[in-house]
């Protein structure tokens, strides 16, 4: 329902040009979530924030980019090129693609209670009467499992703990009924036990709904719940994307196994955590090459710096951008380790 | 690890005036955010304290630094010397005492005294805190070497310029950051080199314990594990004690000897970590673990349901506080506060049920 292809994003800062995020595509299928993994910095809000139209004014999207996004009526759109401030992405906005943002405080008007906000929502892309649309709003927010929806509905946001935010911000956005939803970080400020809730809430609808969903986070254990098919971004690039069981048992990229080796894991209590070495680079002191040869310990001198690895693709939607996985490099390497056995067996 | 006691926290208790201003009057509330909690800590151990927000972790962890009062109860430090309670020490004394701990937090803790020294050889417990948050936590006008110093000046413990200058590359090399940084401003650093940062100014002092709150919360996963090995090392090399501080159980369990979870200003359980996070007895500590997302896809993820929110403490429930959201509640929790034992070897929990709940 969304393809996404060799999306570019840069921006003008005081320090010169920027491009947080760097030929990045993705496809999302409707009733299917995308988890997009990435360290802070790593551009994966940015390029969903374009989806939206939602970049500030000195950022720059690229003219190969497309975006080309299927509605419910089974039109096809092409976001690159509507106006950011166009009559057709505002029907886009909420009411075909809903949005949820890490902070629920932030993204909530605090001068107007939650029910005048989600009825505006719903009144902006249904043709109801606002008695209609207050029901409705008082439905969902039954749905997403707040306690005396009646009452709540009246409540302004400063009223409602952490948890009950986040999820009248769901309501908020599932009210106008979206076929894709974009979740930022929806569960990162929140504790264990309503994270659990929410991921559970947010499964729910969408079995319900048959939504697409965009799921970011930089926690692989959420990933590993929530998600069919995850992508993998480092410094603004996808390095690794396919079915989420199959990139956290087999991952293929030096990066993703790191990251997957530095989670805590209450199976290995007590042994070292083996954490990424070295630091992000700062986006601009971006490396040649791999964008990841810097901190990579299986990095090829004189290959890795100073070209950037193809897409190489390994099955049905699982990819791989590393040197290491492409065909010359791979049969060279099974060449080198056969040559060695052949070279250890006489000796035995 | 050695087995001797270095905080001995008795029934802490501290409690918070809520003031709401009515039309002619001033309406005042207790809120009681730690409430009659009691626990050691022993030298060169890290000790968890897990929770969800607004549990009071945080509020014990100042109480034991004496960074807030605590309304009632003793925290004892236990010096090679003599003990202090420091919950009932006063203005005059704690202030004497600030200067001998290093505290890097408190109104007396930035006047230099020509007495340091002495009190020094003859008082060396110490203690400080690494925050949450490495961006708000350091002085965006001074260099590095002067943030990592300050401890050191401001606790009167050194005064010689080649002398501290010493001590703060020492400890800054010990927490592997470059020492040509050491002239620069925070601004220049990444969210991982600002946390050593904060780690180098609570450890400048050789303090002998310190509170770590949320301290690798804010921080992504590889920097997080980097953080992780290096408090370990430095704990390792210094014998300091730790109180870690954090919402994330998983963390925690990498960290910790020991593990405490608190519900509402109460402890409901401490332990060993291994027997804490395999052999859980109290309800709740169960349902926090359940709700631990694993990255493994073959794991089942089927939290434990929760009915409803934390109750506001300022309204804490009767009897046992978790008895609201608790799937084997009784009439009895609601009606008698649990009793704090000993079930297994220094595992503590405070349940009715514990004994069935294996």
């Amino acid at each position: 329902m969304l393809k996404v292809e060799n999306l570019s994003i840069s921006f003008q800062t005081d320090e010169g040009m920027i491009t947080p995020v760097q030929n990045v595509s993705f496809a999302v299928q409707a009733g299917r979530t995308l988890g997009i993994v990435g360290e802070s910095g790593s551009g994966k809000s940015v390029s969903t924030k374009a989806l939206m139209k939602l970049l500030p004014g000195n950022s720059r999207v690229s003219d190969e980019a497309r975006m080309t996004y299927t509605d419910k009526a089974g039109r096809e759109v092409r976001i690159d090129q509507l106006r950011p401030k166009g009559r057709d992405i505002r029907r886009l906005r909420g009411g075909e693609i809903g949005m949820i943002f890490q902070e629920p405080m932030a993204s909530f008007s605090p001068v107007y209670t939650i029910g005048n906000q989600m009825i505006e929502a719903i009144r902006l892309h249904q043709k109801v009467t606002k008695k209609e649309a207050r029901a409705q709003a008082i439905a969902m927010l039954d749905k997403v499992g707040i306690s005396n929806p009646v009452g709540r509905v009246d409540q302004y946001p400063h009223e409602m703990s952490g948890g009950m935010r986040q999820r009248a911000m769901i309501a908020l956005a599932l009210a106008a009924r979206p076929a894709l939803l974009i979740a930022d970080e929806p569960t990162t400020a929140l504790d264990v036990t309503i994270q659990a809730q929410v991921l559970e809430l947010m499964a729910d609808l969408q079995r319900d709904l048959g939504m697409g969903m965009i799921f970011i986070t930089h926690d692989l254990g959420v990933i590993a719940q929530v998600a069919q098919d995850v992508a993998v971004m480092y410094l603004g690039t996808i390095v690794e994307s396919g079915p989420t069981a199959d990139v956290i048992r087999n991952p293929r990229h030096p990066y993703t196994q790191g990251l997957l080796k530095a989670i805590p894991s209450l199976d290995a209590l007590h042994d070292r955590l083996s954490p990424v070495p070295g630091d992000i680079p700062s986006p601009n002191e971006r490396p040649t090459g791999c964008p990841f040869h810097t901190r990579c310990s299986q990095r090829l001198q004189g290959l890795c710096d100073q070209q950037l690895p193809p897409t190489v693709p390994l099955g049905p939607n699982r990819s791989v951008a590393c040197w290491l996985e492409t065909p010359e490099h791979r049969t060279g390497a099974e060449v080198d380790a056969q040559q060695q056995i052949k070279q250890q067996e006489p000796a035995q | 690890m050695t087995q001797d006691v270095l905080i001995e926290v008795r029934d802490l208790e501290v409690c918070f005036d809520i003031k709401t201003k009515k039309l002619f009057r001033t309406e005042v509330q207790q809120l009681r955010a730690v409430d009659g909690v009691s626990f050691d800590i022993r030298r060169g151990e890290t000790v968890g304290l897990v929770g969800e927000s607004g549990s009071g972790k945080t509020t014990v962890g100042r109480a034991i630094l004496r960074a807030i009062d605590p309304t009632d109860g003793d925290v004892i430090f236990h010096s090679r010397k003599r003990d202090v309670d420091l919950a009932h020490a006063d203005a005059k004394e704690l202030r004497g005492m600030r200067k001998k701990m290093g505290m890097v937090m408190g109104e007396g803790a930035h006047s230099i005294s020509d007495m340091a020294h002495d009190l020094l050889r003859a008082f060396r417990p110490r203690m400080s805190l690494v925050f949450q948050d490495p961006y708000s936590s350091l002085n965006p006008r001074m260099t590095v070497r002067d943030i990592i110093a300050e401890p050191l000046i401001a606790g009167g413990l050194m005064r010689d310029r080649d002398q501290i200058d010493q001590r703060v590359r020492e400890i800054a090399a010990r927490c592997k950051l470059n020492l040509e940084h050491l002239r620069r401003f925070p601004h220049a650093f990444s969210g991982g080199q600002r946390q050593r940062i904060c780690i180098a100014r609570a450890l400048v002092t050789k303090p002998d314990f310190v509170v770590c709150d949320e301290s690798v919360s804010a921080l992504d996963v590889s920097i997080q594990a980097e953080i992780v090995n290096l408090l370990k090392d430095l704990q390792d090399e210094m014998g300091v004690a730790f109180l870690f501080i954090a919402h994330d159980l998983s963390v925690v369990a990498q960290i910790s000897h020991r593990v405490a979870v608190m519900y509402v200003g109460k402890f409901v359980e401490y332990a060993p970590t291994d027997s804490l996070f395999f052999k859980p007895r109290h309800p709740y500590t169960k349902a926090l673990l359940s709700a631990i997302p694993q990255a493994d896809p073959d794991a089942t993820f089927n939290p434990m349901r929760l009915e409803g929110e934390i109750p506001n403490p300022l309204a804490a429930p009767s009897g046992c506080r978790f008895h609201t959201r608790c799937p084997m509640a009784q009439d009895i929790c609601k009606a008698k506060v649990p009793e704090w034992r000993e079930l297994a070897p220094e595992h503590f929990v405070a349940c009715h049920f514990a004994d069935e709940a294996e």
